[in-house]
C-alpha cells in the first residue's frame, strides 16, 4: 500500500483557509458600551460638519440648505421647520473597477484550485465569487440650530451629516449562489465632500439673503 | 513549478481528498463559534421588570421649554454621531440612529421623547436598541443622559 505524502496538509489547509475566511467574514465589533460615549474624534466630526451662518431668520436659512442640497443632486425626503430638520438623499451606482478586479481574480484563482483538487478526486467546489458593490444610496441629515438672536439678524449653526447605504450585486461560494442585496452602511467622513456642501450653502445663503 | 504541484495533487488518492474535506470542514466549522443560545423572550415583561426599565431610561432634567430641550437632544444625539432620521416638535419625538462603527453591519436605533413634567421641567425618556434588541445595561443610558446634561448646559452658556 502506497502512503500518499505532502499535498494532503497542502489542500487540506488552503480549503480550510478559504472556508475560515468565507465564513467569518466580520471585523471588530463595538461593545455596547461604547454606544453613548464621546470619542476623540467626536469633536473633529462636529467641526467638520458644522458652520455657523448669520441669517435674518432661521426659514430662510433652512430653504437655503435644501436649495443647496438640490445643487448636489438630493432630494428632500423630510423636512420639519420648526426644529430646522432637513434629510435628503440621492441613488448613485456604487461600481468600482478595483474591486470588479478583485472579484475576476478570486473566482479565477478559487476555480483554478477547485480544478487542482477535482484531479486529485474531489468533488467539492471552493469557487468563490465575491460580491461586490452594486448601487448606492447617499443620505444627508441637516440641522439648522439658532444660536443667539441679536437687533440686525440671528446666528445659526449648521450641522449636517451624509453617510451612504451600499447595496451589493449577487455572487457564489462553492456550489451556493449568494443572491444580490447584502447592505453595507457607511458614514461619510471625506472632508472635501463637506466643505464643497458649505461652499454651496454658503452661496445659496447669499442668493437667498439678496434675493437673486 | 506549477507542474511540479500539479503532479503531486494529481497523485492524491479518492480517501486522502475525502479527509481533506472533513479536516477543512472541521476547522471552517470550529473557526466560527456559534452564536450563544437565547432564551425565549418574554414579549410582556412583568409590571416590575417594566418598571425598571422606564426608571433606567427616564431623568428630568431642568429645562426652561419644549422646543429647546427637543434642540438639545439632537444636538446631544449628533455628537454621539447618531444621524437623526426623524424629528416630530408638537409630539416631542426624536428618532435616531448609528453604525456600530468600524462595523457597518451593525445598527444603533435610539428614539428619544421630550413631555414637559412641570414648568421648566422636561421628563426626557430614550429607548435604545442595537440590531432591533432593546438594550439593557443601565451604563448605556447613563452614558446617554451624561451627554445630553453637557449638551443642556452648553447651550445654556
Amino acid at each position: 500500500m502506497r502512503r500518499s505524502g505532502g499535498p494532503k496538509p497542502h489542500c487540506a489547509f488552503l480549503l480550510a483557509v478559504l472556508l475560515l475566511l468565507g465564513a467569518c467574514a466580520s471585523g471588530p465589533r463595538t461593545t455596547s458600551k461604547e454606544f453613548f460615549q464621546l470619542t476623540p474624534e467626536s469633536a473633529a466630526n462636529k467641526s467638520m460638519q458644522t458652520r455657523r451662518f448669520e441669517m435674518s431668520d432661521g426659514d430662510e436659512l433652512l430653504s437655503a440648505s435644501a436649495a443647496a442640497l438640490q445643487d448636489l443632486g438630493f432630494q428632500v425626503t423630510e423636512s420639519n421647520r420648526a426644529l430646522g430638520f432637513l434629510r435628503a438623499a440621492k441613488e448613485r451606482s456604487a461600481r468600482e473597477r478595483g474591486q470588479e478586479w478583485s472579484q475576476g481574480l478570486t473566482a479565477f484563482f478559487t476555480t483554478l484550485l477547485t480544478v487542482l483538487c477535482a484531479a486529485g478526486g474531489s468533488t467539492s467546489s471552493a469557487i468563490y465569487v465575491p460580491p461586490v458593490d452594486l448601487h448606492q444610496q447617499i443620505n444627508a441629515s441637516l440641522i439648522a440650530h439658532p444660536l443667539e438672536s441679536g437687533e440686525e439678524g440671528a446666528r445659526f449653526e449648521v450641522r449636517v451629516m451624509f453617510y451612504r447605504l451600499v447595496w451589493k450585486g449577487e455572487g457564489q461560494s462553492g456550489d451556493i449562489y449568494i443572491p444580490p442585496g447584502e447592505q453595507k452602511m457607511e458614514m461619510i467622513r471625506d472632508a472635501e465632500i463637506y466643505q464643497r456642501f458649505f461652499a454651496r450653502l454658503n452661496k445659496s445663503v447669499f442668493l437667498e439673503g439678496e434675493r437673486i | 513549478m506549477i507542474d511540479h504541484l500539479f503532479s503531486r495533487v494529481l497523485r492524491l488518492r479518492p480517501r486522502a481528498v475525502v479527509t481533506t474535506l472533513v479536516v477543512a470542514v472541521v476547522v471552517g466549522l470550529g473557526g466560527c463559534a456559534s452564536p450563544p443560545e437565547v432564551e425565549p423572550v418574554n414579549l410582556f415583561a412583568s409590571a416590575e421588570e417594566q418598571m425598571k426599565m422606564r426608571n433606567m431610561q427616564t431623568r428630568t432634567f431642568d429645562v426652561s421649554d419644549r422646543t429647546t430641550a427637543i434642540r438639545g437632544v439632537i444636538q446631544g444625539l449628533q455628537d454621539l454621531g447618531f444621524i437623526i432620521e426623524r424629528a416630530n416638535e408638537p409630539l416631542g419625538i426624536v428618532t435616531g440612529a448609528r453604525f456600530a462603527e468600524p462595523n457597518y453591519y451593525d445598527v444603533v436605533g435610539v428614539t428619544v421623547t421630550v413631555r414637559s413634567a412641570a414648568e421648566g421641567r422636561m421628563t426626557i425618556r430614550v429607548n435604545a436598541l442595537f440590531n432591533n434588541e432593546p438594550i439593557t445595561d443601565p451604563e448605556v443610558y447613563r452614558d446617554f443622559f451624561a451627554t445630553l446634561e453637557r449638551s443642556f448646559f452648553i447651550g445654556r452658556s
